[in-house]
């Protein structure tokens, strides 16, 4: 018999946090990808096992799925499962890079509205790497 | 193989007071299917005429390919239905009833009824009538899901549910749906829970379905708008179908926008200002649109 894969963990999912639920767990599962916790070819548990893991309807983590798929992050093989892309990592890298820059977009937007100097703007963005470290 | 576990085509049930249909409901195999309207919508008769308690005046109900007259014996094989109705009190004690219930349903799946016991908190030697409401509710879940129908029809299954007990029902639920051929069809007023765990919803009012699919894409289809008209211009009049002015204030207006219809081409037309589209909650937008019949639009 073989072992048992290793159980998916994810961040949690839920109404309360932003966005539609199928996207949260689209999220959840690129961070998972492209900080290196869930490696190209692993296994992906199926749909109908993750809905009841995560407390959510299968639609939704169907609709997640396909939403991944289409990305090139993970793939499906018949009668076999899902599992993680060759290239999911980059994929998923790339996706991350692409939702900084919009978020970064707004936020440069909220802080131009409320009239702050692109200068100022940079000194702003230092400051809020410094507190991350 | 049919893809869909209950189909009602036509449905017609008429009282004195109230008719419910024609109706049409169509709940896909595998899925969690939630059944919401307002109170007397017609949800309980839609749900009882199933199970052949009171004669449909016209229609088709068909579960698992079986028609709900000429079948019944088969369709009330695989089909269980939980209520709020159902009083177990003459068995005196838990255990009793799940005995005598067991005894009419070759599928009883005993392992899984004593999981059920120890999850839903229940006791053998409990005695049903010191139960309280909710751990009544858990027992009547638990006679229906032990029998592991390939169709479980539940009203209101969580109604007296503590917000623990709710979850432990609806992880249940989607334990028994896992397998894609088992298919939970719910009516409820519990829309939070519905909007997480039902793959599908159908919305009765008044007795007809107004809308009916999956639920993400229910939810995905409207939005409340915010816009402004246009200095000196009013809103042209009538709205078309798939705006609903919800509020109006000066120039400044509020709206469920159907972003499937010609409303958002037509705001568009009319030149509106700042508009702002929001997400709905099942539950907002089940408000909005009761709301919209109540207006007679």
């Amino acid at each position: 018999m073989t072992p048992a894969p290793k159980p998916v963990v994810i961040g949690p999912i839920s109404p309360a946090a932003g966005g539609a639920l199928y996207q949260q767990i689209v999220d959840r599962i690129k961070r998972e990808i492209a900080e290196g916790r869930l490696a190209p070819g692993a296994a992906l548990p199926s749909f109908r096992q993750f809905a009841e893991e995560l407390l959510v309807s299968v639609i939704t983590v169907k609709r997640a799925y396909e939403e991944l798929e289409r990305d090139g992050i993970i793939f499906r093989r018949q009668g076999l499962g899902t599992f993680v892309a060759e290239r999911g990592h980059d994929r998923s890298r790339a996706a991350k890079l692409a939702a900084a820059k919009e978020l970064l977009r707004d936020g440069f937007r909220e802080a131009t509205e409320a009239g702050l100097p692109p200068h100022e703007l940079l000194d702003l963005a230092r400051d809020i790497l410094k507190e991350k470290k | 193989m049919n893809p869909n576990a209950i189909e009602i085509r036509g449905l017609v049930k008429r009282y004195p007071a109230f008719t419910l249909g024609p109706v049409d409901l169509t709940v896909p195999r595998g899925a969690i299917y939630g059944l919401i309207g307002p109170n007397g919508a017609g949800k309980t008769t839609a749900l009882d005429m199933i199970f052949g308690l009171g004669r449909n005046d016209a229609g088709a109900i068909r579960v698992l390919e079986c028609d709900h007259r000429a079948d019944e014996v088969a369709l009330k094989q695989r089909a269980a239905y939980a209520g709020p109705d159902l009083n177990f009190q003459v068995w005196g004690r838990v255990g009793k009833a799940v005995r005598f219930v067991r005894g009419f349903y070759p599928g009883w799946d005993d392992a899984y009824c004593a999981e059920l016991m120890r999850v839903f908190d229940l006791g053998a030697q409990d005695r049903i009538a010191t139960l309280s409401f909710g751990a009544r509710t858990k027992l009547s879940l638990l006679l229906a899901l032990a029998r592991r129908p390939d169709v479980l029809i539940l009203d209101e299954p969580t109604t007296g549910l503590d917000a623990v007990s709710k979850r432990q029902v609806f992880s249940e639920l989607l334990k028994a749906v896992e397998d894609g051929e088992h298919t939970v069809l719910i009516s409820s007023h519990g829309l939070t829970d519905l909007e997480r765990f039902a793959d599908h919803i159908g919305l009765i009012r008044q007795g007809r379905m107004l809308l009916e699919g999956r639920t993400d894409e229910i939810v995905e289809r409207y939005r409340l708008a915010e816009f402004f008209t246009p200095d000196g211009a009013t809103l042209a009049n009538p709205a078309p179908a798939g705006l609903t002015i919800l509020r109006g204030d000066g120039n400044r207006w509020r709206a469920l926008l159907d972003q499937k219809s010609d409303a958002p081409a037509w705001l568009e037309a009319q030149r509106v200002q700042n508009l702002t589209l929001t997400r709905l909650t099942l539950e907002d937008l089940f408000v909005a649109l009761v709301k919209e019949q109540e207006s007679g639009q």
